[in-house]
């Protein structure tokens, strides 16, 4: 064997490399020169090592040289039989994909449930459970234990539906506080979602049933100014970070001080616009220090305990934050509207 | 509330306050402003003239040529053509010339109308920014000024602001009571009303007048004062125009002056005409009672209403003459020619007025504030201020008196105390007790300071404030909330749980969502019928009605979802939306109705309608609704759900597509097609196929902690095994019995495919499973694999009759 002779083994390789019209085709020569064991190459090379020493160095050149040159016709003619094939599929396989085609519906979360779960989320992060309470409830929770006795004017503003003499659809979250009182000594946060009933025939908007989410702290040392920055969190969480609030003093019988809170407006950041009536504020919920007599009637002593407890409307924040310019589409469940949540 | 701000200014300087201060302040006093309207602006060249007559402009059914008298001299008459329709000869209006320029910036000219000459025209109310009123002219009262005098005469430039103010504070409702809110907020001094009495004369009023209240608790207070040689008049200008501003008519001087007294430092007053009274020499016995039933009276209004034990009535020799604190008797009422009255100055009880007031379906401005409770010490300041301003406009005598029954007078309340630290400590606010004291005595309240504590005692009119927490808020709203920090609660103590319980019925919701449904909110009430038409998991439960109900449509609690979801798919049906999903997770009520409070069931309900779909398709949904909640039931660790066919069908559904839902042998609830007709009931055409489960108590213990199994390595045998039954074989009772069959190396099955052929012989069906065996320890052999197979074909044919199929 002369190193000559490799040469020519690598030149007829090569020619069949060339030859082969597919990636087998390119395999099955590799294997016949290059296969581990019995590769006409392999098979030449495995006599150099008995070689003397002067004939060896010449062969072993010889060689690398043949398997390299063997090597880069088959990595060549590979990638030329690749790019072929590539070119013929995508010829033979195109598919548009410009849209999906088929579709998979996702169902939606209705927007005032969407507005609850950011709102059970961001107190959790305060500390607070989510408790429920009865939507059929006691007059005397509903009222007369939050200081609102017969005939008290606040029962104006609430026209209530009633099924008995004593029992009514509750008209607000409020009376949760009473029973999250009873059910836990404090410390206690607690925030309460759900239904609530106001006997006002539907329109734009008013309507006989809504959503309020009703929260309450109670602890020793409890103060006003952790009320306000509860609901600046809270405000911000919800409705951005660069919210300011603004706190107008406001009457609610079971708060001693009420608070009605505004948010500086999402949406023209207070210079004025049509959603906050050119005030820069819009009214976002109701809350206040618990008055001391409802302490007292959720069985907690107000000379060691205070707290502070808030309402908002989840469907008002839905309206405000999604633009819903009238409410009866909340409760009419038309696909159009639910879809776009 | 409307308060007029050259009014205010008696008692405040405020009238160099810009409106956007103004509103910014008493809305954080907690009045709110909800408007400032500009009043009076502009007006000085509209003119006050009076139609000296009209007919209508030839060929228009609408336009008006109308004579305008617009000086009052005599000279030739004006010619305007007008298109409002409630003109009429003689009428007092604002006829704004040519060349005049109307507040929204209009400048008028002389026009031709369909050949008609119109010099300038006459205003509506909104042209001349003086209410939205654009319906009609704005008719001016008679007397208001002389025909020719600028309209600014009788509306002078002002500011009306619209209040809304809160149940507690009856005290601004009127305007010396908003000056005192306005003083603290802009840290100006508060000027007294002038509450000088004019000298008494005459025939003691008590030697004219007996009184007697019957029920003290209905009334604390009554005060009279009789005033005879009353002169004509006319309300002055200042009176008028103010009234006007706020939205009050003037009528004529008595009416006026009380109307103004009201408006002007909170008290109601009523006048009754003395000589219709029955005044005379002998003595009138005025009481205060409930009504009887078989009385009526004829009230200032117009309207005769029956009387009874829940209206509060004044009487004059026990003859009901007053709706007392609503409004008083027609037989009694001032006219322009009275020339003696009584005078009533009351303190009702709130209750009692807002009783009377329902059962008369009559609210008016003086029970409206009656209603909120007003203080025993006001009717000396409101009869004060009333008889002085009628000695001044009409002059008159004043009898010596006055008569009172004042048998809800009570000692001063003893001062309110906070001490220092409980106060900074309530606001959150280190604050010196003096600057609190400031605060207060910027409210008119009486303070003393001493030992770290502060004693404070409001005003008599300010009834709201009457414990510690009431001074916080007062000391807080004065310095201003926005100087109390921002702080948290201190963690203390761990609170609850730091995240919501997981719930499961929020967990439904999302699958069903990820599954294509979306959520409605439907209404809790429903009629009675509807909800008996399709019970769902409500099934044998009994409704709860409502007593007051907002219409037959509403008049039950619901005791199932389902209704409500067929009738939102039937709005969307009609809106000819292709097929509608929905779920719907609240509430519903069981009785019975009663004293106790019903059941809440937390329910899940689902809907699939296509409108239009058939027996075919409506399968195949009902098959994919029941998928939903089988992964529901995963989802909640419910799994597995168990589905029971009905047999004999159940009321509402379709006779054999129907099952019953249940997990662990506890019921849930019901799925399956609903019934033809119920759905036609509801207006839907084609299938609905629906399920109602219940969900409370799910998850609600944070659910069932996963126990993972170590996950075996080694390789499995996957075999395909087809069977045939009967074509009514339940592919449940088969999956259930292999499952339970005790193969641990089978890992699990399930269906590849159902079929007929007509090979498989008539009434029968054939199954294809795919088994997955592996044992956790070693590579199964072929006759090991063989056997699981062998002890599976045994369970199906005895489970569901199954026989192997040859070849399978």
């Amino acid at each position: 064997m002369r190193p000559e002779s490799l040469a020519g083994l690598a030149a007829t390789a090569r020619a069949e490399v060339a030859a082969a019209v597919d990636l087998e085709g390119v395999e099955a020569v590799r294997l016949r020169y290059l296969a581990r064991r019995d590769g006409e190459l392999t098979v030449a090379a495995a006599s150099i090592g008995r070689l003397p020493d002067q004939e060896r160095g010449p062969m072993g050149r010889a060689f690398n040289a043949a398997k390299a040159e063997i090597e880069q016709a088959l990595a060549e003619r590979r990638s030329a039989l690749l790019q072929t094939t590539r070119a013929q599929a995508a010829e033979a396989e195109w598919l548009d994909l410009s849209d999906p085609a088929v579709s998979l519906e996702l169902g939606h979360l209705h927007p005032s449930t969407r507005i609850q779960r950011e709102v059970e989320a961001i107190f959790a992060q305060l500390g607070y459970r989510v408790v429920e309470g009865p939507e059929v409830e006691l007059d005397e929770v509903n009222f007369q234990l939050l200081n609102i006795p017969p005939e008290h004017p606040a029962r104006d503003t609430q026209d209530t539906f009633y099924l008995t003499e004593t029992l009514l659809l509750r008209t607000q979250t409020s009376p949760a506080q009473i029973r999250a009182m009873w059910a836990q000594p404090p410390p206690l946060r607690v925030i309460t979602p759900g239904r609530v009933f106001r006997r006002d025939n539907p329109d734009a908007t008013h309507f006989p049933m809504f959503h309020q989410v009703e929260g309450l702290c109670v602890d020793e040392g409890i103060s006003f100014s952790d009320l306000k920055g509860t609901l600046e969190y809270f405000s911000r969480s919800m409705f951005g970070p660069d919210r300011a609030i603004r706190l107008r003093p406001s009457y609610f019988p079971f708060t001693e001080p009420s608070i009605e809170v505004d948010v500086s407006c999402f949406l023209c950041g207070g210079a004025g616009c049509r959603v906050c009536g050119s005030s820069g504020w819009i009214e976002i919920l109701g809350a206040g220090m618990v008055h001391p007599q409802v302490l007292r009637n959720g069985r907690v002593d107000p000379d060691r305990y205070s707290g502070f407890a808030f309402g908002m409307g989840p469907d008002r924040i839905a309206m405000l934050k999604y633009g819903i310019a009238d409410g009866r589409d909340l409760y009419e469940n038309d696909l159009r509207f639910l879809r776009q949540i | 509330m409307l308060v007029s701000v050259a009014w205010l200014q008696d008692y405040v300087d405020c009238q160099d306050v810009p409106s956007a201060r103004l509103v910014e302040r008493l809305t954080l006093t907690g009045t709110e402003v909800k408007q400032v309207r500009e009043v009076g602006q502009g007006l000085a060249e509209v003119r006050v003239a009076r139609v000296a007559g009209l007919r209508r402009m030839p060929g228009s059914d609408h336009l008006w040529l109308v004579d305008v008298d617009v000086d009052g001299g005599g000279a030739e008459p004006v010619p305007v053509v007008c298109g409002a329709q409630n003109l009429h000869p003689g009428a007092l209006v604002p006829w704004a010339p040519p060349g005049a320029v109307l507040p929204d910036g209009l400048r008028l000219a002389v026009r031709r109308m369909r050949g008609h000459e119109s010099r300038g025209m006459l205003c509506a109310p909104d042209e001349l920014r003086l209410g939205d009123d654009h319906e009609g002219i704005l008719l001016l009262d008679e007397g208001a000024a002389e025909v020719g005098a600028p309209l600014s005469a009788v509306f002078p430039p002002d500011r009306v602001l619209e209040l809304e103010v809160t149940a507690n504070r009856p005290d601004c409702l009127h305007h010396a009571g908003v000056a005192r809110e306005l003083a603290a907020a802009l840290g100006r001094p508060l000027r007294p009303p002038d509450l000088r009495l004019p000298a008494r004369a005459g025939t003691p009023a008590a030697e004219r007048v007996t009184l007697e209240v019957a029920d003290p608790g209905d009334c604390r207070r009554y005060r009279a004062e009789l005033v005879t040689g009353i002169g004509r008049a006319t309300t002055p200008a200042w009176m008028a125009q103010r009234l006007r501003a706020v939205g009050q008519r003037p009528l004529h001087p008595v009416v006026d002056i009380a109307n103004y007294v009201m408006l002007d430092v909170g008290q109601p007053l009523h006048t009754f005409d003395w000589s219709k009274m029955g005044g005379g020499a002998a003595p009138v016995a005025v009481g205060v009672r409930r009504g009887r039933s078989d009385e009526e009276l004829t009230g200032l209004d117009g309207v005769t209403r029956r009387l009874g034990p829940e209206v509060l009535v004044i009487t004059a020799a026990d003859r009901p003459v007053g709706l007392a604190g609503v409004q008083g008797g027609a037989g009694t009422a001032v006219d322009p020619d009275t020339a003696a009255i009584l005078l009533e100055a009351a303190c009702f009880a709130g209750t009692t007025v807002r009783a009377s007031a329902r059962r008369l379906g009559l609210r008016t401005e003086a029970s409206a504030r009656f209603e909120r409770q007003l203080a025993p010490t006001l009717p000396e300041v409101g009869s004060a201020r009333f008889l002085r301003l009628l000695d001044q406009i009409t002059g008159a005598q004043l009898h010596p008196g006055p008569v009172e029954a004042y048998p809800g007078r009570r000692p001063p309340a003893p001062p309110v105390i906070i001490d220092g630290a409980r106060l900074a400590g309530a606001l959150g606010l280190p604050l010196s007790l003096e600057r609190a004291a400031a605060a207060l005595r910027s409210l008119e309240f009486t303070v003393t300071v001493a030992d770290g504590r502060l004693a404070a005692s409001p005003p008599p009119d300010r009834l709201d404030v009457a414990i510690p927490e009431d001074l916080v808020e007062e000391v807080g709203r004065v310095v201003g909330y926005d100087q109390v920090p921002a702080t948290l609660p201190g963690r203390r103590q761990a609170v609850g749980a730091l995240a919501p319980a997981p719930r499961g019925a929020g967990l439904a919701l999302d699958v069903a969502c990820a599954a294509g449904f979306d959520e409605a909110i439907t209404y809790s009430f429903q009629a009675e019928a509807v909800g008996r038409r399709l019970p769902g998991a409500g099934r044998g439960q009994a409704p709860v009605p409502l007593r007051n109900a907002l219409g037959p449509q509403w008049a039950w609690l619901r005791v199932s979802c389902l209704p409500g979801l067929l009738e939102s798919c039937a709005r969307n049906q009609a809106r000819s939306l292709e097929r509608t999903r929905l779920v719907e997770i609240g509430h519903a009520f069981w009785g019975p109705a009663g004293p106790d409070q019903p059941t809440e069931p937390l329910l899940a309900a689902l809907v699939d309608h296509v409108p239009g779909g058939g027996a075919v398709e409506a399968a195949e949904r009902l098959r994919r609704l029941l998928a939903v909640l089988a992964l529901i039931g995963e989802r909640v660790g419910l799994s597995p759900l168990e589905f029971q066919p009905v047999e004999g069908g159940e009321p509402g559904w379709h006779a054999s597509r129907c099952v019953h839902l249940s997990a662990a042998g506890r019921w849930l609830g019901v799925a399956g097609e609903v019934d033809e007709g119920v759905a036609a009931s509801f207006d839907l055409r084609g299938r609905v196929v629906a399920a109602e489960l219940r969900c409370d108590g799910w998850l609600q213990d944070g659910g069932r902690v996963p126990r993972v199994h170590p996950v075996a390595r080694t390789p499995a045998v996957v075999e395909d095994l087809s069977v045939v039954v009967g074509e009514r074989a339940a592919l449940g009772v088969a999956l259930r019995a292999v499952r339970a069959g005790d193969l641990p190396q089978l890992e699990s099955i399930r269906l590849l495919d159902e079929y007929t052929d007509a090979r498989l012989g008539p009434a029968h069906k054939g199954w294809t499973f795919r088994l997955v065996l592996r044992d956790p320890t070693r590579t199964l052999t072929g006759a090991e694999a063989h056997a699981v197979r062998d002890r599976v074909v045994t369970i199906l044919s005895l489970a569901a009759g199954a026989r192997l199929r040859e070849g399978g």
